[in-house]
């Protein structure tokens, strides 16, 4: 027996685990979602009615104000983490005293569970909390729709900027010293350099830590559960799904729901691929 | 070393496996029929909320000493009802016989009754004149008993007594007490208005209150279209847009709110009466300071939403006898005595509420028992959660200005009758 054939056996357990826990769930949500929610009884086949009724029928206010909110958040959100990770990981890129202290810190907020993340901004977006005593506001945070957003958007971005940092920080490293030093014996200034040199090389990582991003922005749940419980609209997607499974007994139409957010999802990062990062993901070019 | 590791991880990929398998075919099931009991009695699993105050287990030891073939282990669950609530319906939905007593908040058991999920109960044994009758109804569904009502939950209101001699029993005395006495670093009133499960409970009690219902009796059909359930809606939305209700208020929850009246901030707050406890601790700034009373109402008290707890039965529980047995140990006066004095809960017992040992121990029972005798149950309809949403989303746009009063119930009445209807 070959070693590639002995790798493949040694594999064979993780990939039935994996079948299990994620092609199994994955697929009876979509077989589930063609049908109807009878309290009792046997549940009938009703075909594409859960989908109709979530993009075009009772379900649709609610589903396009969901997909409308989920979208803002996530082009926000990615925006600034990128912004935000491209000048951290600079910094940290840099060699000063600290440094691995610095780079520890960082991931500090990456570390800390979201749902447990969001509790603490609760907190701090309480009206007679933190955020106000600062700047000496008087703002009911999760009170009203657009302060609720901000609220949602600033405990985001403060909790994954760091992980985005760190993976363009990684794209940082491999970039050799001697194109800089070549670039600077022709002449070219630091924002050329960095729009020359640094940009182009560092957009792999960066592709990839935006691709990665937008996926986990686009099933955003634990932020807007937690601040608003969904209100002042900023019912993501996620919440919605989660509302119809579990909260109102309705696994046919939730299932619906999430097969839904899942192509939206897959076909979103399958266009970012294409348009923005062919060859990103490594195929034509090293 | 290579070898060494890839066959570990291959071990270990197979463990979980072994894992994963094991733990989608369930517990052994229990052999009931060679124990001698007879049929439908045995060991029993009761899946329960987070119980605070550890006192669960000395009624389990009690038990459990004089019944020993017919054990009950307790299975505490998540402090949140919403995670309680997933984990019941996921056994629910997959015929487990793994919880046989469960912990059901009053406006589930409608809903788990509905789906065929609960074993029906003898009225007669668990839901008799000894219990209060408010809390009998909310275990009821379709005319049948459901559920052993275990503890129930009204609401009431606090005040502050140095500040306010008598007090008022209608929202417009409220008003006017407050134009009177309050200070200016305090605000009139609150309850719960952050959109979640206390807004419906508080929008219930406004709504009621003025002589008005979101659903009929039956939970059939939708009767929310009506002028009394404006008026009753309009109170509170008058309250927040002058200023008698904090806007800080639009963000609390049971917690926020008691921590606003424990504060000093609040003169008047809608609260369970858990709040007694930590408003008269030592360093709460309220101190000997406060009393409590029935919630106002428009020409004279008004009445609040019903909580509390059901046990029911699981319909796929194998030992359904011993259950039953055990849920009317737990309805006992002798335990519900022992509810109200160690774990600090409301008894759905009637008597308890007068005895004066117990009165000395809790001053607030008196008032308590006139608030759950008059008090309303949220609606009871197998499709709550959307009902609960529906109402939720539409008051919490009115307090917020968004919506008029008007409009709000016109939306609430159309999403109601979305909600049963499907």
């Amino acid at each position: 027996m070959g070693p590639e054939r002995l790798a493949f056996r040694l594999l064979l357990p993780s990939v039935a685990v994996l079948l299990l826990v994620i092609a199994y769930p994955v697929l009876r949500a979509v077989y589930g979602s063609f049908f109807d929610d009878r309290p009792m009884g046997p549940a009938a086949f009703i075909g594409f009615d859960n989908y109709a009724r979530a993009l075009w029928g009772a379900g649709g206010a609610d589903f396009w104000a969901a997909f409308r909110v989920t979208f803002l958040f996530t082009v926000v959100t990615v925006v600034l983490e990128v912004l935000i990770g491209l000048g951290m990981a600079a910094i940290m890129h840099r060699s000063f005293r600290g440094r691995g202290l610095l780079r520890a810190s960082v991931l500090v907020p990456w570390a800390i569970p979201t749902a447990v993340a969001a509790v603490l901004w609760r907190w701090a977006f309480d009206p007679r909390g933190i955020v106000n005593h600062l700047f000496g506001a008087d703002v009911t945070w999760t009170g009203a729709e657009w302060p609720s957003k901000f609220a949602i958007v600033f405990a985001d971005t403060w909790k994954t900027a760091p992980f985005v940092a760190l993976l363009i920080l990684a794209g940082l490293q491999i970039i050799p010293k001697e194109v800089y030093e070549a670039a600077r014996i022709d002449g070219a200034g630091v924002l050329h350099r960095f729009r020359h040199i640094t940009l182009p090389l560092v957009k792999p990582a960066l592709v990839v830590a935006v691709l990665f991003r937008m996926l986990d922005a686009l099933r955003l749940y634990d932020l807007p559960a937690i601040l608003t419980n969904g209100a002042n609209d900023t019912t993501t997607l996620s919440i919605l799904v989660v509302r119809a499974s579990l909260g109102d007994l309705k696994p046919g139409y939730g299932g619906a729901l999430s097969t839904l957010t899942f192509l939206l999802i897959f076909v979103t990062a399958f266009l970012f691929v294409r348009l923005l990062g062919a060859g990103a993901l490594g195929r034509d070019r090293t | 070393m290579t070898f060494r590791k890839t066959r570990l991880a291959a071990c270990a990929s197979a463990g979980i496996l072994t894992m994963l398998l094991s733990a989608c075919g369930g517990g052994t099931p229990a052999a009931s029929d060679d124990s001698g009991l007879g049929p439908g009695r045995g060991p029993i699993v009761f899946a329960s909320g987070k119980d605070f105050t550890a006192e669960m287990n000395t009624l389990l030891a009690k038990w459990n000493e004089a019944h020993p073939q017919e054990t009950v282990k307790m299975l505490e669950l998540s402090a949140s009802p919403d995670d309680q609530r997933a984990s019941f319906v996921q056994n629910f939905q997959a015929k487990s016989s793994a919880y046989d007593v469960l912990w059901s908040d009053v406006v589930w058991t409608s809903e788990f009754a509905s789906r065929g999920w609960l074993e029906p109960l003898d009225k007669a044994a668990l839901g008799g004149p000894d219990i209060l009758p408010t809390a009998v109804q909310t275990a009821e569904y379709d005319g049948k008993l459901y559920g052993a009502p275990f503890i129930t939950n009204a609401a009431l209101l606090f005040y502050r007594k140095d500040l306010v001699p008598e007090p008022p029993t209608t929202w417009a005395e409220m008003w006017a007490a407050c134009d009177e006495h309050l200070t200016p670093e305090m605000s009139c009133y609150a309850g719960q208005f952050a959109q979640y499960e206390g807004l419906t409970v508080n929008a219930a009690e406004a709504v009621n209150g003025a002589g008005g219902a979101f659903l009929s009796d039956d939970g059939k059909t939708v009767a929310v279209d009506s002028p009394e359930a404006r008026a009753g809606l309009q109170t509170l939305v008058d309250a927040m847009k002058n200023g008698k209700i904090s806007k800080d208020a639009i963000t609390y929850k049971e917690e926020e709110s008691r921590r606003a009246f424990v504060e000093g901030r609040l003169m008047f707050l809608r609260n369970w009466p858990y709040v007694y406890t930590s408003a008269g601790a030592a360093d709460s700034a309220v101190k000997d300071k406060f009393g409590t009373a029935l919630l106002p109402g428009v020409n004279g008290p008004g009445s609040s939403s019903l909580g509390g707890i059901d046990l029911v039965v699981s319909a796929f529980s194998k030992h359904k006898e011993t259950a039953k047995d055990w849920i009317a140990f737990m309805q006992s006066e002798e335990t519900q005595r022992f509810v109200v004095a160690k774990m600090n809960q409301a008894s759905v017992r009637a008597a308890l509420y007068d005895d004066p040992e117990l009165i000395a121990q809790s001053p607030y029972l008196p008032t308590l028992k006139q608030s759950l005798t008059t008090a309303t149950p949220r609606p009871r309809t197998a499709d709550y959660n959307a009902v609960t949403l529906a109402v939720q989303t539409n008051a919490y746009a009115a307090l917020q200005g968004g919506k008029s009063v008007d409009q709000a119930i016109t939306d609430m009445a159309s999403q109601l009758s979305a909600a049963i209807a499907q």
